[in-house]
Formats: structure tokens, sequence, C-alpha cells
């Protein structure tokens, strides 16, 4: 760093933090500018954490408070202490929603990760053509809003009006009425997520794929591995990181699954698509519950963050080991 | 830290700025003239007409009261009215369907309106199922801007080219929509249905109610459920089996699909609201309007009402201003007015049919009026009771064996009505 000595000590506060156990002699100037930057870097970060403080810290303290009252967001709200969350676990449609929300889940998760994986390792093959056209079609779904895929979605697979019906039975196949459907309305609104989604989970894969050192499948291909054993032994192990923030991710979207399928079947067949968070929409917008509404909030809150430590622990000691 | 920096306190001094901007919709200044915030949901042509209305009243009251109206869709206003009067930032007046009345007002957000209806000229010639429907625990909350018994449309074209008459029983009705029913290609799906018989969120969640009226059945009455009814089955019955024998109406049909399926000329009879009419001309269809053919016991409909009410958040004057626009509403050259405009029928029985019959809709939705009923008066969480409607219809409507499905939608129902 030449300029630093240049134009002297302020310049020299914004080289890049020296490594753990650096000079002990040079520990005390570190201190203090140090002290500086953080007071710099907080000025810069103020704006931000005011929105967050406003926006997500302090909702989430008032919801928690809410949880433990009767209140409807208008008037007096008395303190149930624990009922609203007793209730959960005794509530017969709220069984059923998390019933609902696993099936969504189990669906949803590994279809997406599994066709955003094949598609990135296609995607990041040198020898396909027009692979920049792919692969911004590809992401394309992602950006487009949420009520208009899943309307647009409606649409296609509409007994009545549906071309997809029409080109199906073309083809001598009656899907029905799918959305109406107690037993295909999920799997439904579940594939119309994944095509809705995986184009986001493809990119992080291929920025993973991309880290994978050439040499190593050059190393593998000169001891006689296989593609299948390429993938199995080098992507997969190289790829460990990468796929648990993809699962992870995926994981909580699940969850936290409700627009487009609000939309698309608003939680039909008889309630056979009611996911957790639609009956925390009903419960509070609809019924005026807002503290059991902050209750289960909190629930799935609290269960989405155990589900997401156990695959991060899970994926660490799996890096680990390999 | 000496000094704080410029750049901490900008975002706070940002926050109490907009912070000192929202505070509060329509305020009462002692001086200037008392202002109302009203929100409604009528987005189409009767929208003007309401706005004419308020346009009107500010006129007649210049530097007394201003309204102030702002539009939006119905569940638009469900979903931000909550949080809106919450933060105090919500309108003294608010419009929304009927059935959504009561849980709000058993949550304290309305004002009670015993005094108005007892001091005004208009109460003795309301429509006794609108105020019904405005009525929790006995007190009057709410002021009926629409309430119109769901009426059957059918399209004149088809009724010609199968030289079939407007039916007048559950039989004839049946009967005509076989007969309207073409299957042409003869594989198992008809092109042309006879009817668009709605099994889940119907029209005004009304078509079931209305059914199950026509054989002698209810869903609730005195606040108890008695859906898990001989009658009722016995309806369920009748349709599964005139649906399923017959294919006389396509299954998993619901209020939106049947109203554009029915403007779309595929289906001949269909049971909706006075909107069909506007749908129906804007999509060239020939269309005519009936009374929903009479049950074996009654001849009766569930009636779609919509109600405006005085928000917790009026202070006295607005309060008394707001019962003043009320009260203009309701009179009877309003009245008439607001039919006509609106395609609703008159809210005042004083009002006959033959005086709004420059608009034909709204003459014939007039001489059905008296066979409304309420659609779940009083009932604070219709939010449940109607999804256990919409369950019990869809499945029935399945093929699932009814007597089962009647006993868990008494137990869903009395669960939501002992909340």
């Amino acid at each position: 760093m030449t300029t630093a000595h240049a134009t002297g000590s302020r310049t020299r506060a914004y080289r890049a933090p020296a490594p753990l156990g650096g000079r002990p002699d040079r520990s005390l100037q570190r201190t203090r500018t140090g002290g500086r930057r953080n007071r710099a870097a907080l000025a810069f970060l103020a704006p931000a954490l005011l929105i967050m403080a406003v926006f997500v810290a302090w909702p989430m303290i008032s919801a928690l408070q809410l949880s433990f009252t009767d209140a409807s967001g208008f008037g007096e709200a008395q303190w149930v202490g624990l009922d609203n969350y007793a209730r959960i676990f005794t509530d017969a449609d709220i069984r059923d929603a998390v019933v609902n929300t696993v099936v969504y889940a189990v669906l949803f998760t590994p279809t997406a990760v599994i066709v955003a994986l094949a598609l990135a390792l296609l995607l990041t093959n040198d020898r396909l053509p027009f692979r920049g056209l792919f692969r911004t079609s590809l992401f394309l779904p992602f950006i487009i809003s949420l009520a208009v895929a899943a309307l647009a979605w409606s649409y296609l697979i509409d007994p009545q009006v549906g071309l997809l019906h029409y080109w199906l039975r073309g083809m001598g196949i009656d899907l029905g009425n799918v959305l109406q459907d107690p037993t295909l309305a999920m799997p439904a609104v579940a594939l119309v997520a994944v095509w809705k989604n995986f184009g986001f989970y493809m990119v992080i894969f291929m920025a993973g794929l991309q880290e994978i050192p050439g040499s190593l499948y050059e190393a593998a291909k000169m001891d006689g591995a296989g593609a299948w054993s390429r993938f199995r032994h080098i992507t997969l192990p190289m790829l460990s990181s990468t796929m648990a923030f993809v699962l992870i991710f995926a994981m909580i979207a699940a969850l936290q699954a409700f627009d487009q399928i609000y939309v698309m079947t608003g939680g039909g067949p008889y309630g056979n698509t009611q996911t957790v968070v639609m009956e925390i929409y009903e419960s509070g917008f609809r019924k005026l519950e807002l503290g059991f509404a902050s209750a289960l909030s909190y629930v799935l809150l609290l269960a989405t963050l155990v589900l997401s430590v156990v695959q991060f622990v899970f994926f660490g000691r799996r890096e680990k080991e390999s | 830290m000496k000094r704080t920096p410029a750049l901490v306190v900008a975002p706070v001094c940002l926050a109490l700025a907009l912070a000192a901007c929202s505070g509060g919709g329509g305020s009462s200044d002692s001086d200037g003239p008392v202002e109302l915030t009203f929100w409604h949901g009528y987005t189409e042509a009767d929208g003007d007409v309401l706005q004419q209305i308020v346009d009107d009243f500010n006129a007649a009251h210049d530097g007394e009261i201003t309204i102030t109206t702002q539009v939006n869709p119905w569940d638009v206003i469900d979903d931000t009215f909550l949080p809106a009067l919450s933060a105090d930032n919500g309108p003294e007046i608010v419009a929304m369907p009927a059935e959504r009345l009561p849980v709000y007002a058993d949550r304290g957000a309305f004002v009670d309106l015993d005094d108005f209806y007892a001091g005004d000229d208009a109460t003795p010639h309301l429509n006794a199922g609108a105020l019904d429907m405005v009525t929790v625990d006995g007190t009057a909350y709410g002021v009926p801007t629409g309430f119109v018994p769901l009426a059957m449309f059918y399209n004149q074209a088809l009724f010609d080219a199968a030289g079939v008459a407007v039916p007048t029983t559950w039989d004839e009705w049946v009967a005509a929509a076989e007969a309207l029913t073409v299957d042409q290609d003869g594989d198992g799906t008809p092109e042309q249905y006879g009817l668009a018989l709605a099994d889940h969120a119907t029209v005004g969640n009304g078509v079931w109610p209305s059914l199950f009226y026509g054989n002698g059945g209810a869903i609730v009455e005195d606040g108890q459920a008695v859906v898990d009814s001989p009658e009722n089955a016995e309806t369920l019955e009748f349709w599964h089996d005139a649906i399923t024998a017959g294919k006389i109406s396509p299954t998993g049909v619901d209020g939106v699909s049947g109203d554009s399926l029915f403007s779309s000329g595929r289906v001949a009879m269909y049971i909706g609201g006075p909107w069909m009419a506007t749908v129906s001309e804007e999509n060239g269809i020939d269309y005519g309007i009936a009374p929903i053919p009479a049950g074996p016991e009654a001849q009766a409909a569930s009636a779609i009402g919509v109600s405006m009410a005085l928000t917790r958040q009026a202070d006295q004057a607005q309060q008394q201003a707001a019962q003043e626009f009320f009260s203009y509403f309701l009179s009877r050259e309003e009245s008439v007015a607001w039919a006509l405009g609106s395609g609703w029928p008159p809210l005042r029985t004083d009002v006959a049919a033959d005086e709004v019959d420059e608009n034909p809709v709204v003459a014939a939705l007039t001489e059905q009026a008296e066979l409304g009923r309420p659609l779940l008066p009083g009932v604070v969480n219709s939010t449940d009771v109607l999804t256990a409607v919409d369950d019990l219809t869809q499945r029935a409507m399945a093929g699932e064996p009814v007597d089962d499905l009647l006993a868990e939608a008494q137990t869903a129902i009395q669960a939501a009505l002992d909340d």
C-alpha cells in the first residue's frame, strides 16, 4: 500500500484488516483507528439500522407482546398468558395447515433443488450453445410478480379455458379440474412454485460450480473417474456449503408459502392447500384475532429456526468430514 | 461520542417528520368544516353515483361538512382497515360486505347507532333483512347501502334455441338444465351446460343458503347451528344426483369462474348478483332475470348485503356529521337515485317497483326483494361458518357421504358460533 504512506494515517484506516495474531506492537494503534472506523461504520449503517429497528425489530417485539393477549387491533387487549400457544397445539385447523405445509415443503424443496442443480450443471457445460440465452430465460420466472405467475398458471390449467388442457386433451390426456382436485391441487401449486423459484437457486448453484477448480476434474479424469463419479466425489462435496444455503433458503420459502397458493386455490379445495401462513392471515385479518395470529407466527418462526439450525449443523459436519 | 454524526440525526428527523405528517385522516378543526373520510368498494358505475350523492351532500353542507371518499376493492378495504384504524389513520365511515360487519363491531371498531335509528324518519321504512345484517347482539352498528336477493340470470338466446320455458320450481329447473346441456361430440364433457352451480366461494356466499332455504333448511338460527338437518341432506342429495346424472353443471365452479362461464355464453342459467346484468351486456349476452326457482318448501334467496359503519375513530362532531350523511343517504329521494344508479333494489320498502322501472334490472330485483333473507346476521365469526359451508357443499358435490359431512359441518359451525 504505497498510497497509504503518501497520504498519511487517515487513509490507512481503510486498509484491509490484518489477520488474527498480527504483530503485537501495532495492536494499540489498530484499536484506536479501529474505534474511529467503527464509529464511521455505525454512522453509515445508522439509516439502515433505524429502518430495521422500526420496521423489523419493533414489529417483532410488539408481535411477541401481542401473542400473550387476546388483541383484536381495536380497544383494550387482555393478557391471556399462554392460551394462544396452547390453542395452536389443540386446534384441528392448525394441525391440518401444518400437515399441508409439511407436504408442500416436501414436494417443493427437493424438486426445486434438484431441478436447479441439474440445470446449473447443464448451463456451466462449455459445450452447450446459447448458454446466456438459456440462463436468462430460465431465470425469468423468478423475477415476474408472484400474483401474475399464479394467475397465468391458474388460467393455463383451467379446465374450461386452459391452453394446457386443450393441448393435453389433443394427446388424449384429461387432467380434470386440477386446482379443485383434493389430491392434485397441492402438487400443482408446488410445481408452479418450483417453476417460479428454481431460477434463483440455479444461479446460486452456478456461482458455486464456478468456484470448483478445474484441476480437480482434470486430475480425476486422469485417474479414470467417469462423469458420475466426478459428480459424486468432486462436485457434490465441493458444493456442500452452497447446497446448505440453497436447501435452507428453499425450505424457508416453502414454510412461508402464501401468496401464490392464496391466488391459485385460496386454500381449497376444502382446505387441502391451506398453509400455516394462510391461517395466520385469516386469524389476523379475517377473524381479527391478532393475538392468536402473532402466537402462530412465533411458533412458525421457531420451527423454521430449529429446522434451519438442524440443516446447518448437518451440512457443517459433512463439510468437516470431507 | 461527543458529536452526534449528522448521518444519525437525519433519519431520526425524517422519521419524526413522517410521524407528524401521518396523524390521522380527517380532522375537525373548530374553524373549518368537519372533515370525514369514507372508504368504500363501489368501483363501477355505482361508484360514480355514490360520488354524486356525496358531492351533493357536500354542496348542501358547504362550509360545515366535507366528506372525502376513497375507493378500493372490497378485499383491499378488508385487509387495510384493521391496521389503519388501529393506527388511528383509518376512515370515519367505512362500507364493507354486510357479513363482515359483525366481527368488527364485536371487537369495538364501530360506534353504536341505536340513537340514530331511534330518531331517523327512514327507520320504519327500511328493509328488515338489511337491518338485521347491521345488528349485532341487538345493537345497530351500521347503515345498509345494499341488500339484494340472489337471482337467476338466464341466457335468452339459448332458451329460445332449445324452446325451453323459464323454470319456477326445482324439478322444472333440473329439466330445463338437462334440455339446455349439449354434448355435441359425445365425449362425455358437454360443450354447453344448462346451469353453473358453484359448489364453493359462491356469489355472495349465498347460492347454497338459498337452496337450503328452498327445502325448508337453514345454516344458523338464533345463534345455533342447524345445518345438520334431514332437509339439508335432501337438498345436497338432490343437487348431487342432478349434477352427476345429467351433467347439467360443471363441477368445482366458484363465483368468479361461474360469472365468466355465463358471460362467455357457455352456460344457460346462473345464480348471480345484479352486476351480472352489466357483465352480460358488456359481453353481448341477451339475458333475462328471474327469481331462483322455488324449492319444495319455500321460495327464498340469500341476499348480498353491503353496510357502512361509523368507526370509533370519529370524534363527537364527526359522529354528528356522519349521521347527518346517513340520514341524507337513506332519504326517499337519494334512495331512489342510489337504486337506479347502482342497479341494486331500493333499501326502502316504501319505494315501489314502478318508481324505479326506468332501470328494468332494478325493477325486476325490486319485485324479488321480499324473497331476500339476510346471510348470517349478527354472526361474529362468519369466516369459519362460511368455510364450513364451502367444505360441506364442495365435498357433497364430489360425492362424499352427506350425513357425515353434515355432522362435521354442524360441529364446525357450532364451534365458530361458540368462539
